[in-house]
């Protein structure tokens, strides 16, 4: 079955590169949120494969974010991966630390995110 | 869509954004003529601070890398509250007129380096390892960084041991040292070891002498590399040591019909290193099990459905569970109920409320037993080194190894002399005291990738990774004479304990571990022949030399043929002979000592005389295809039984018809090939 991925980010033109990689480079289903809350509430709804969830985000940030992904059960189990330009290594434990699948750094590079991303989730190559 | 495309999709996105991305710039340059000024408000400078940051995540996926850098940069000034200093000021102010000039040109005019420098060192994939790399070669760690990417593992760079220190300080898997570092070196290596003792470090080094290798594996080094070596080399190493210690994390599964109790063990097992499944539905139990294949298991014992000490019955009943780890939880420790819990056969409890040091020291007991029980079944307990069973383990995963990496191993089959004389003088208590000596002065002599098992009686083998028969032979050497100089006493007597050791090689003398042991077994009674006490090597050369030897051999009686290929061969350099019936070819090939040797033999299955497979069969008799390649030629595809037979004795067989560029392309590949006894 296709799976699918919702991509949470602000920024326009990252979201957009993103989206237009991922599709590229993959067969996923790919859902785009511009913010914490619109994610929350598609992830709710369409209950996708993973999160590719940006760190810094006004009003809800990646964090907490998650929070609330991980306290409603119909989110609870969706694996998450963090996007993030925080690139101090004691940054990134921290938030390997809160139950994620892990951590990307940004900026990505589009050709290498799909196969970045299959990795992080452990979703064989197609 | 092509990468091509993808590209100029994103360069038209950037395009799009361009005016978007250059108002940060802007906000930036404010920041910095502000800081300048020294009025940099911290308002604005939070917002300038925001920006970079934007810049830094964004401006890298359009191509600019270099601009991203530099915005990182740009965002740690400005991070925190401290005054920003003038020289930090004029730094800013560099920093953002640099990224302006990088985000006026085109994008992705790095396109050269298709793969950011950064997103090579920065993934993180959780549960996985870090590797630090301690060296100065850039290129080799980053084609390192690429390799291990493939296995989700970090990699770290030091450029020197200084800077390495800080490093080692935050979790670190493994350590790659390259030892001809200026403050490096072996001292390094002590320190390092004795600092972070559980950390694998391998180590590069210039010069493959002896006392290097004795002298890292005496320091703690797990693993010796000669230089150069290719990332795919250091990763499959790294790759064995990382599943080994993926292996080590202990699988929980806990249940519980309350939630909250659930997630507070998972919380206290956790950072101590183990994986805990959690299961509220007692019903459930046995396919978590079965799917998890846990360490141990915590059992409520009171649970509606199916409570704890049932459900233990009924795992104790079932051989699959029958001994895993039950660790009971319950409010009631009265004895009649403690009593209930440890008939239905449960290995220990812990009283509610659970308090959270007694509940991780309890599991990490009962985990440190089950893994002490595993331990015995691979460390032989007479002699402390590896049991034969384990022994063939590692030798089965090493030679995989070997294979993929076009590595040598060595593997010597060692016999204490006339050590059932020493049992029979001194009786079986010196006798083991012996074995134990040898064992230690073995292990202190073949460390880190190197295995030392015990075969059975007196019997031992040491196999070395990397490692050719002529350096193995030197170090067993060494062994024997630290084993010769060492004095036995018992019953007032003194005495002097010997081995004898045959040491054959993968590939030259076999292509799987159970035939290089049988070839070193070969050696070791040449040892025991020529008088006991001394190491062997197998002996590859015939002692009668062939009268004259060849590249290849041809065995055709299709005389056209014959000339084409004869001819196509000579032209490659090759030197040739070709006979024309199976009689002469048993009388030119076969026989204790043949007349001629050739590396390649090329047979045609249907030949006058004895036919091919006749004189394949005396080939094989005599051991010449153990040193010759067979290329069999056949009109038709064999049956599959005859297949089978064909492939365990020839390098490869071609059907009729073919292409003379297909014979000399296998002739070639079986020139090239590394010598095996049988194909590869």
């Amino acid at each position: 079955m296709t799976k699918s991925l919702l991509l949470i980010d602000d920024d326009d033109d990252i979201r957009e590169v993103a989206q237009l990689a991922l599709e590229v480079g993959t067969d996923w289903r790919i859902l785009t949120a511009a913010s914490g809350s619109e994610g929350i509430e598609l992830a709710r709804d369409v209950c996708p494969d993973a999160i590719l969830l940006d760190v810094m985000m006004p009003v809800l940030d990646g964090p907490a974010t998650l929070e609330q992904l991980r306290g409603d059960d119909r989110t609870r189990e969706i694996p998450v991966v963090f996007l993030t330009a925080k690139a101090r290594p004691a940054e990134r434990d921290r938030l390997a630390g809160l139950s994620v699948s892990g951590v990307l750094a940004k900026p990505f590079d589009p050709l290498e995110l799909p196969e970045q991303l299959r990795i992080t989730l452990g979703w064989a190559s197609v | 869509m092509s990468d091509d495309s993808l590209r100029a999709a994103v360069r038209a996105i950037w395009e799009r954004s361009r005016d978007a991305i250059m108002q940060r710039v802007v906000a930036l340059e404010d920041a910095s003529r502000a800081a300048t000024n020294g009025e940099l408000a911290p308002e604005m400078r939070r917002d300038a601070q925001r920006e970079a940051h934007k810049l830094a995540g964004a401006v890298g996926t359009f191509g600019f890398w270099e601009a991203s850098a530099l915005a990182k940069e740009a965002e740690a000034i400005l991070e925190g509250d401290d005054t920003i200093t003038p020289t930090n000021a004029m730094r800013l102010s560099n920093l953002t007129a640099s990224i302006r000039q990088q985000l006026s040109d085109e994008p992705g005019r790095e396109q050269d380096a298709p793969i950011a420098p950064e997103s090579l060192e920065t993934i993180v994939s959780v549960g996985h390892g870090k590797l630090l790399v301690i060296g100065t070669d850039v290129d080799f760690r980053e084609r390192m960084a690429i390799e291990a990417r493939s296995l989700g593992v970090e990699v770290l760079a030091a450029r020197s041991a200084a800077e390495a220190r800080t490093m080692l300080t935050g979790p670190i898997d493994a350590v790659i040292l390259d030892l001809t570092l200026p403050d490096a070196g072996f001292t390094f290596l002590e320190r390092l070891h004795a600092a972070r003792p559980t950390i694998p470090v391998i180590v590069l080094s210039d010069n493959d002498e002896f006392q290097d290798r004795v002298e890292a594996a005496r320091l703690g080094g797990s693993g010796f590399l000669q230089k150069p070596v290719r990332p795919s080399q250091l990763i499959d190493l790294l790759r064995d040591s990382l599943v080994a210690t993926a292996d080590d994390v202990a699988t929980i599964v806990a249940v519980d019909d309350d939630a909250e109790l659930l997630a507070m063990i998972q919380a206290l097992l956790q950072p101590v290193g183990a994986r805990v499944v959690t299961v509220t539905d007692p019903l459930r139990v046995l396919n978590v099990l079965v799917e998890h294949a846990p360490d141990l298991v915590m059992l409520d014992v009171d649970m509606p459905g199916l409570n704890g000490i049932e459900l233990c019955r009924v795992l104790r009943n079932d051989p699959r569970w029958s001994a895993l780890p039950v660790l009971f939880l319950t409010a009631r420790s009265e004895p009649a109920n403690v009593l209930r819990m440890f008939e239905a056969g449960a290995d220990d409890f812990v009283a509610k409320p659970v308090l959270g040091p007694e509940l991780v020291a309890r599991v990490r007991n009962r985990l440190e037993r089950t893994r002490m029980l595993r331990l015995a079944a691979d460390v032989d307990s007479l002699t402390g080194v590896a049991t034969r069973r384990r022994g063939i383990e590692v030798l089965e995963r090493i030679f995989r190894l070997a294979q993929r990496q076009r590595q040598p191993i060595s593997v010597a089959a060692i016999d204490l002399d006339h050590f059932k004389q020493v049992n029979d003088r001194f009786g079986h208590l010196v006798g083991d005291m012996v074995l134990r000596r040898v064992a230690t002065i073995l292990s202190a002599c073949f460390r880190g990738e190197d295995i030392v098992a015990r075969w059975g009686g007196e019997e031992f083998i040491v196999a070395m990774y990397s490692a050719r028969c002529a350096f193995a032979a030197k170090r067993l050497t060494e062994a024997l004479d630290k084993l010769r100089a060492e004095v036995f006493e018992a019953s007032g007597a003194t005495h002097s304990v010997t081995f004898s050791a045959g040491v054959a090689e993968f590939p030259t003398d076999g292509s799987d571990w159970t035939a290089v042991y049988r070839a070193a077994d070969d050696a070791l009674s040449h040892a025991k022949a020529q008088g006991r006490d001394r190491v062997v090597c197998v002996e590859r050369e015939p002692t009668a030399p062939a009268e004259s030897s060849v590249d290849v051999v041809l065995v055709d009686d299709d005389a056209v043929l014959v000339e084409v290929l004869e001819r196509a061969l000579q032209s490659s350099g090759y030197r040739t002979l070709s006979v024309r019936d199976g009689t002469s070819a048993m009388e030119v090939l076969t026989g204790a000592s043949p007349r001629v040797r050739a590396r390649v033999i090329i047979l045609d299955g249907g030949l006058p005389g004895h036919d091919g497979f006749a004189v394949l069969r005396a080939l094989t008799r005599d051991g010449i295809t153990r040193r010759s390649r067979v290329v069999m030629i056949t009109t038709a595809k064999p049956d599959p039984e005859v297949q089978h037979a064909l492939d365990l004795v020839t390098f490869a067989h071609i059907e009729k018809p073919f292409t003379v560029d297909e014979l000399t392309g296998v002739v070639r590949a079986a020139m090239d090939a590394p010598h095996t006894s049988s194909p590869a």
